[in-house]
């Protein structure tokens, strides 16, 4: 039963792991690109983030499961029902949130503190990384907001995953199997170790976020 | 270092913000950008940093096009990286590729002379108004730049911080062999700072050139206004006249102003009224029996000029 968890909570950690990196890679340059230029439509654009930000994780599901099916447009990637699927599901959900997020932490710094990096002789990358350390604080919460969101979703996993046992299994369909098998006292402990996975999780990026 | 603008054109949202055919600002001296708010100035400044680009036209520092790396900024909000201040004026330094040893050298000088050496190890978002302006003018002189640019560096302090910067700047800023350009639309700060004038208004160069000959020859209403004078009709003819050139009492050039307010300022006496339609202030001399409010009282001009 414990190794069974062991895979269990592994499983979700690189699910829910990777789509999490996959998010920042891209959201942090999108949410910087924003923050830091004027366009048109700029604010519509930022409209229809913050409202991805809520997006429920079961349409999500639904429209990548419609994606990758068998008889739908990328069905023959193979990919409906493997931890990949579940993995592009959680990228889609956590995206607008790291968007939306980094554009909100890099708009709350000095509105003059990028013109005075240029002025001091910063490129374009240092100018980045300045700026990104500086708001290092909204960074790590955007970060906590987007892991979180993901590793406890169940409605995308559900439906892309197919909750099969030895391959798309993760911690909250896991809990869901064993509450409709009756077996709640298992669900409970998956329930704890979700939970206690999360705590550790934020707990690093809180350390993080804190260090002077 | 001379900085140069030829054909400069700003526009923003098809606003134009600044049109310079030409403009030379004369190296190694202190030039002082006067005009209104929304006159153009920080765009000037902005233009010349670089930060900003002109839709056409070029600015040239030294002959050359702009380049950060000649120039230092001291903005008029107080920005800073959430780091201690030394880090805050290392910063620049370390980014300009100095090496240790020189960046020492350069934080110690520039923080005696500004007097921010106990702060060093404050963090620098966390000063008061006047300990962040040091700090500001000292991380900018620390680079030593060929060309200094300073936007509105006073602007903002409490009374006694201000009156000891102003007092302070002008020595501070002789100490680095550069350029100065200062943008201010105080003109007190103006003149008492600078060696030349640029009179910038609705985006244009109304008037430059040495201060004592952009001063005593304001050409034109919005250069006397920029330069704080007041401007009044008299037997038809515009004039401009210093603040202090009014004074109680009938001379050559003479007006009758309406007394609004009598204000006792306790060690001397201030009125305000209207000469005409404009308003205009007088200081009283020591002693003199301050008039009423309503009152209508004669005043001279003892320097004036007159305008087209």
């Amino acid at each position: 039963m414990t190794e069974q968890f062991l895979v269990i909570v592994l499983r979700t950690l690189i699910v829910s792991g990777t789509a999490t990196a996959m998010a920042v890679l891209v959201g942090f340059p999108l949410g910087y690109g924003i923050a830091r230029r004027s366009f048109r439509g700029r604010t519509l654009l930022l409209g229809f983030i913050n409202t991805g930000m809520g997006m429920p994780p079961v349409v999500v599901g639904l429209v990548v499961w419609v994606l990758l099916v068998r008889s739908g447009p990328f069905g023959d990637l193979d990919l409906i029902y493997t931890r990949t699927a579940m993995v592009l599901a959680q990228f889609v959900i956590a995206t607008p949130i790291v968007v939306g997020f980094t554009t909100a932490s890099l708009q709350a710094l000095p509105p003059r503190l990028a013109d005075l990096l240029f002025v001091l002789g910063a490129g374009r990358m240092r100018t980045m990384w300045i700026l990104a350390r500086e708001a290092k604080l909204g960074l790590a919460a955007t970060i906590m907001a987007a892991f979180g969101a993901i590793v406890s979703e169940v409605g995308a996993s559900m439906i892309v995953g197919g909750n099969l046992e030895r391959s798309t299994r993760v911690l909250t369909t896991a809990i869901v199997t064993e509450t409709s098998r009756g077996e709640i006292e298992r669900a409970l402990v998956l329930g704890l170790i979700l939970l206690g996975l999360t705590f550790i999780v934020n707990l690093a990026l809180t350390i993080i976020q804190q260090r002077r | 270092m001379d900085v140069s603008l030829e054909s400069v054109r700003v526009e923003r949202d098809s606003r134009v913000l600044l049109d310079v055919p030409s403009l030379l600002l004369r190296g190694g001296r202190t030039v002082a950008v006067l005009g209104p708010n929304g006159s153009g100035k920080t765009t000037l400044l902005r233009v010349i940093a670089g930060l900003d680009r002109p839709r056409v036209g070029r600015v040239l520092i030294g002959g050359l096009p702009v380049n950060a790396s000649r120039v230092a900024y001291v903005f008029q909000e107080q920005v800073f990286l959430r780091r201690s201040v030394r880090d805050n004026l290392e910063l620049g330094l370390r980014l300009r590729g100095l090496e240790t040893k020189e960046r020492q050298v350069r934080m110690e000088e520039a923080s005696r002379l500004l007097g921010v050496t106990h702060l060093m190890d404050r963090r620098a978002d966390r000063l008061s108004g006047g300990e962040g302006r040091r700090v500001s003018l000292a991380r900018a002189l620390c680079l030593r730049a060929p060309l200094v640019l300073l936007d509105e560096p006073l602007e903002g302090l409490d009374r006694p911080t201000y009156s000891r910067l102003l007092h302070e700047l002008p020595q501070l800023l002789a100490a680095f062999d550069a350029t100065k350009l200062l943008v201010t639309h105080n003109p007190g700060e103006a003149l008492r700072f600078a060696q030349d004038l640029v009179v910038l208004v609705d985006g244009k160069v109304l008037a430059s050139g040495e201060k004592s000959d952009v001063a005593t020859n304001p050409h034109v209403r919005e250069v006397a206004e920029a330069l704080g004078y007041f401007v009044v009709i008299r037997d038809g003819r515009r004039v401009a006249i210093p603040p202090g050139a009014l004074r109680p009492g009938p001379g050559p050039l003479d007006f009758m102003m309406d007394i609004d307010e009598v204000i006792d300022l306790v060690a001397t006496t201030e009125i305000a009224g209207r000469i005409g339609e404009v308003h205009v202030h007088v200081e009283l001399p020591t002693g003199s029996e301050p008039p009423a409010r309503g009152d209508r009282i004669s005043l001279h001009a003892d320097r004036f000029f007159e305008l087209k």
